[in-house]
């Protein structure tokens, strides 16, 4: 067995490794490059070690209180979370090498990225909701730099437009904290939940909105409903910072602090068939049909996938607040896939636009001919996306459909139907990107685009693993799923 | 994974062929055509293997993939549509090599055209809808590729719609299938009757069966989901068309046979319901096709006739329950008929097209004369599709007919009334007869009239057609009056091998295909296909021009086209503005509060705004968008989280 203190290792040494790192006055890429990339290479293998063999206890660093401390623990749902994260975070950086040649202060980007990485494995493995609140701060500013790193008007104002909505959530969030401080029996995470009905009497009512904030507070790095306009602003960050950040690590850390919430503090069985449930489980399916529209409208391509985004985050929450162990199952599956999916969307058009420097829609007209492995990915990822089997899109939205049937519910049973008429939406946002790629309208010139091709293998490496992953797992998903049973099942 | 290995390699063979074929071709195109044709082949032979050695049901199960499993299983009715697919496939693939000479991009064709095949085998070997549903989606994304292939305007608007269709039908399906699921608790096709079985309450049955009758119905053309079909068939390339027409169609036939034969076994309602539609589409694609003056159209629309042949069967099933015998048998000999007539048609369009660019009948009038190969095999399968005794048409219409009949009878002993099904007896009968019109009109047309124009250039084009066609289009047309003048041989055997999977029982005495009883049907359908051709479509459909020439024309209203002036408007129009109109309202719900607060709480700093402008211009922007962050909800609600705390510090102390 080894010992808990190895936790710190994945969290503190990539924070380390970005500290130092403008110490460094790299005078070539190459070099930098290098040290970056070993940094997140052995923290992801590190990672992955400590998921396979880590300890089964926690550690306490600090305690602040009789029942207040910060400490480390690893249970499922971290394996989950950490997991996702750290495979993605190499390719992510590998992608990143190329895509930031363009841009400009190479240093403090990578040194906050690289940062970035051991909060993120922090939120996963942070054993009590007082950690996790503590990790979940410290990801908004140390990636407040990222979002603003073109430093133009724009991306200052959606930098001060994120860190406004993330402070304020993590304040609405507080005041659930407060609800399980006071009327639980530990601020440790339990599967199961943590009140303690003695407590709380009659006094539900108000536990209940305690949980509503706490779900709204989280819910605003997921972009719920009404919370959700800092996620396209914070579109103009450079697109390594777009597609993992804000496809992966950050929103998928306010999805993963609800999971904590709701079925590790509050408990499943506390909150099930509340008025809680339906006011959290309406501004879900309002999220879901809104940013699948949305993302119709919008003609911007990085735009369009944020919006998608949106929508795609709150089909987790809906597998989330169904409150049964299938929904949650639906929820950690869409969270993996959805993850990889739309990373993988994301770099196809963070291709196009490092290649071409097109960022519409209606520009990228023909592309599909000069850059066919960007756009054939794009257009697999698209139809995972929509749903389309054997692929993994499928595999997690028939497990949130059929979580959402078994409960027998109405509410539940208006989910499926909306979840159905997103995907449709999702078919006429995405299709229309590569019908337009492949099959450009009449009169197309394609002399125009003779500079047009597709990126080297920087990119196209990245791309290409996303997409063997979204195939492998969408017709061979049956291991993945019975781990996530297990976790839901509080095994 | 256990079972039979085979069913799995029907599967993927093509669909790795696929990837293999477009390496291959990005070196090599001559290698590619003969990989191609060389997958194609294989794929009927190990078929023809497995049927000719047919004896017991197999199965094959993966239980891991995609989450719910995959469960093939090979019976006669699967072993038996499998034939004529892999069949199909290898004379279109011999075909296409001609087809495609001049045509671009050939390399996405074949290998969408493999993944297609490789989808729909999994389509007709699936024995869990689940699996079912898996392999029809891809079906229907990669037969997209073949409607778009001409990338013309007119193409892709058509592919669209395809594609619309497709992706709303399955999503409409799976919803089905989740209903289902709830109501059955299983997918197995050989389970659903006995789960449904024992139902009392059938309501949300109905539902299921209607949802993914949706699904199913869209595909095979089912009247109103056959919007697309016009406009798909004649856009897709000639092989693709025969194929989509012949095959792709029957597995919607497929899917609406498992629940009207397996859910809703013998159940009067549902096959009422699947009647009135099949009706509908019958006589509609008929009558459509008389007016039509394109060849391709002509066939397009004569396929979604045939299809509602098919589901007057389908329907007569559930009507007849236990006396289903005729109406199941004519519903698979009519599956099977169909697509080798449509096979043979759709190539001839093919030569056609190859050798004039041109589909109308204006321009291609009197191409055919003196071309007796084309000839010929237009003559079998347009008799056969007209359901003239001796060809195969006749045997499964005669069957289809019958049954109609039978239960007339069977309603008349009981004292029932039966003017709405001899109603159905007639335009039955009636739209045979519009079969036969259309299918004079375009044999007329090419065959027999000249062209004042170009007859001589027509007549000169001796090599008008490859070796490989020849052998596709002739070896396919000579299997029609085979099974039509040896029905008993043939078409009884087929029959009796298929009819287990719709429950079908087994006739009470052998049918006399050509006894006095039988022939009355074909004959009235003939008589009034002569007189609507020669009243209707000489007289009527037939105008001089100022050369005093006749000529077809196009007497239908381009307007009145379901797709244009209902599904359109409503999936382009209504619903965008109701949608943009929601987004727009709950955008303003967010900002108006924020204005609303503004305007009433926070005015000093409004104020404060105004007065930084006077400031440089970028300092101005930032400090008003953080104003604007202090008059925004979440800054609201954070003082109001804080004042909370404080409220919650002092209750609970």
């Amino acid at each position: 067995m080894t010992s808990p203190i190895l936790l710190l290792v994945p969290i503190l040494f990539p924070l380390l490794g970005a500290l130092v790192l403008p110490l460094f006055h790299f005078e070539s890429r190459n070099k930098r490059q290098i040290y970056v990339g070993t940094i997140v290479v052995l923290n992801t293998i590190f990672t992955y070690l400590l998921l396979w063999y880590g300890p089964s206890e926690g550690i306490t660093l600090i305690k602040l209180t009789s029942d207040f401390s910060i400490g480390l623990k690893i249970d499922g749902l971290s394996k989950v979370f950490a997991g996702l994260v750290a495979a993605l975070w190499p390719f992510a950086t590998l992608f990143a090498f190329e895509y930031m040649t363009h841009e400009k202060r190479e240093n403090y980007f990578f040194s906050f990225y690289t940062g970035t990485f051991g909060v993120t494995v922090g939120i996963a493995f942070s054993a009590n909701i007082a950690t996790l609140y503590l990790f979940y701060e410290l990801l908004t500013l140390i990636t407040l730099p990222l979002v603003m790193h073109s430093m133009n008007e724009k991306s200052i104002k959606a930098g001060i437009t994120y860190i406004a909505y993330s402070v304020g959530g993590a304040a609405m969030a507080f005041i659930g904290i407060v609800m399980i401080m006071t009327y639980g029996t530990g601020a440790d995470f339990v599967f199961g939940g943590v009140l303690d009905l003695a407590k709380i009497g009659d006094k539900s009512n108000l536990v209940l909105l305690g949980y509503v904030f706490a779900f709204f507070g989280f819910g605003v790095k997921t972009a719920v409903f009404p919370f959700y306009k800092w996620l396209p602003m914070a579109g103009v960050a450079p697109t390594p910072v777009t597609a993992l950040l804000h496809a992966v690590a950050v929103v998928k850390s306010g999805a993963f602090a609800i999971m904590r919430v709701t079925y590790y503090c509050f408990g499943a069985d506390f909150l099930r068939d509340t008025w809680a449930q339906y006011v959290v489980m309406t501004a879900v399916l309002i999220t879901i049909l809104f940013g699948s529209s949305m993302a119709l409208k919008e003609q911007h391509l990085k735009r369009r996938l944020a919006y998608s985004t949106i929508s795609n985050l709150s089909y987790i929450l809906f597998g989330v607040v169904l409150m049964s162990p299938a929904g949650l199952v639906g929820g950690l599956t869409h969270m993996i896939f959805h993850g990889v999916m739309k990373i993988a969307l994301f770099f196809c058009v963070g291709a196009v636009m490092f290649k071409t420097h097109k960022e519409y829609v209606y520009e990228i007209e023909g592309f599909g001919r000069k850059m066919p492995f960007v756009f054939s990915i794009f257009t697999i990822a698209a139809i995972a996306l929509v749903g389309v089997p054997p692929l993994t899109g499928f595999i997690s939205k028939w497990n949130l459909a059929y979580a959402a049937v078994e409960t027998g519910k109405v509410l539940p049973a208006i989910g499926v139907f909306v979840l159905l008429l997103s995907a449709l939406l999702t078919a006429m946002y995405l299709l229309t990107i590569s019908v337009r790629a492949f099959f450009p309208a009449k009169g197309f010139d394609e002399t125009k685009l003779a500079h047009v091709e597709d990126p080297r293998w920087y990119m196209t490496v990245p791309l290409g693993v996303f997409t063997v992953a979204i195939i492998v797992f969408g017709i061979h998903s049956a291991p993945l799923v019975e781990f996530f049973t297990r976790i839901a099942n509080g095994l | 994974m256990e079972g039979n290995l085979i069913l799995l390699f029907l599967v993927l063979f093509p669909m790795v062929g696929a990837i293999a074929s477009y390496l291959i071709g990005r070196a090599n195109k001559e290698a590619r055509n003969y990989f191609v044709a060389a997958v194609a082949v294989i794929e009927f032979f190990v078929m023809a293997y497995l049927f000719v050695t047919f004896k017991e049901t197999t199965a094959f199960v993966w239980k891991e993939f995609c989450g719910r499993g995959m469960y093939l299983e090979l019976d006669g009715f699967r072993v038996l549509n499998l034939l004529v697919a892999a069949f199909m496939w290898m004379m279109t693939t011999l075909f296409s090599k001609e087809y495609f000479k001049n045509l671009r991009n050939r390399n996405r064709y074949y290998l969408f055209t493999l993944l297609t095949l490789g989808a729909t085998v999994g389509v007709f070997l699936s024995a869990d809808l689940f699996t079912t549903f898996i392999f029809f989606e891809i079906m229907s994304f990669t037969s997209y590729v073949w409607v778009a292939h001409d990338e013309t305007e007119g193409s892709m608007r058509a592919a669209a719609t395809y594609l619309a269709v497709g992706v709303i039908g399955g999503l409409v399906m799976l919803m089905g299938l989740f209903l289902l699921y709830t109501q059955a608790g299983t997918l197995q096709i050989n389970e659903l009757y006995e789960a449904c079985h024992g139902i009392q309450d059938k309501t949300m049955l109905y539902v299921a069966g209607g949802c993914i009758l949706v699904g199913f119905g869209a595909k095979a053309g089912m009247f109103p989901l056959h919007i697309w079909l016009p406009k798909a068939y004649p856009a897709a390339p000639a092989p693709a068309t025969a194929l989509l027409s012949g095959i792709l169609s029957k597995t919607g036939i497929y899917g609406i046979l498992v629940v009207s034969a397996q859910v809703f076994l013998h159940d009067a309602a549902w096959g009422n319901m699947i009647l009135v539609f099949g009706v509908i589409t019958m006589f509609l694609g008929a009558f459509l096709a008389v007016f039509s003056i394109d060849m391709k159209r002509t066939l397009a629309l004569s396929s979604m006739s045939q299809i509602g042949f098919i589901l007057v069967g389908v329907g007569m099933q559930g009507l007849l329950g236990h006396h289903n015998a005729l109406a199941v048998r004519g519903t698979l000999l009519h599956m099977i008929n169909h697509s080798f007539i449509k096979l043979v048609l759709f190539m001839i369009a093919g030569v056609v097209f190859l050798n004039l660019g041109k589909l109308d009948l204006n321009s291609i009038r009197g191409f055919g004369r003196k071309k007796l190969c084309l000839m010929g095999s237009f003559l079998m399968a347009g008799l056969g599709v007209m359901g003239i005794p001796l060809w195969n048409g006749y045997i499964s219409k005669t069957l289809l007919h019958e049954s109609i009949v039978e239960y007339i009878h069977l309603l008349q002993e009981e004292g029932t009334a039966v003017v709405s099904y001899q109603a159905v007896e007639w335009i039955f009968l009636f739209t045979g007869g519009l079969t036969i019109a259309y299918i004079i009109k375009l044999f007329v047309a090419i065959f027999v009239e000249k062209n004042d124009e170009t007859q001589e250039e027509f007549d000169a084009k001796k090599n008008y057609m490859s070796a490989a066609s020849t052998f596709a289009i002739v070896g396919s047309a000579v299997i029609i009056p085979i099974l039509g003048f040896l029905p008993t041989l043939t078409q009884d055997r087929i029959a009796d091998l298929g009819q287990g999977f719709m429950h079908g029982e087994n006739p009470a005495h052998a049918v006399h295909y050509f006894n006095f009883e039988n022939l009355k049907g074909a004959i009235i359908s003939l008589v009034i296909g002569l007189v609507v051709y020669f009243v209707v479509v000489r007289l009527l459909l037939m105008k001089k021009d100022e050369a005093g020439r006749k000529v077809y024309i196009n007497a239908w209203p381009a307007w009145l086209d379901l797709e244009n002036i209902v599904y359109r408007p409503i999936i382009l129009v209504f619903l965008p503005f109701a949608f943009a109109f929601v987004c727009r309202v709950f955008e303003k719900l967010t900002d108006g509060v924020i204005a609303l607060l503004g305007n009433t709480v926070f005015t000093p700093i409004m104020a404060e705004k105004q007065k930084s402008k006077k400031e440089n211009e970028f300092k101005a922007n930032i400090k008003s968008i953080s104003s604007e962050i202090r008059g925004s909800i979440t800054y609201a609600l954070l003082m109001y989280g804080i004042g909370m705390v404080v409220i919650l510090y002092y209750l609970l102390r």
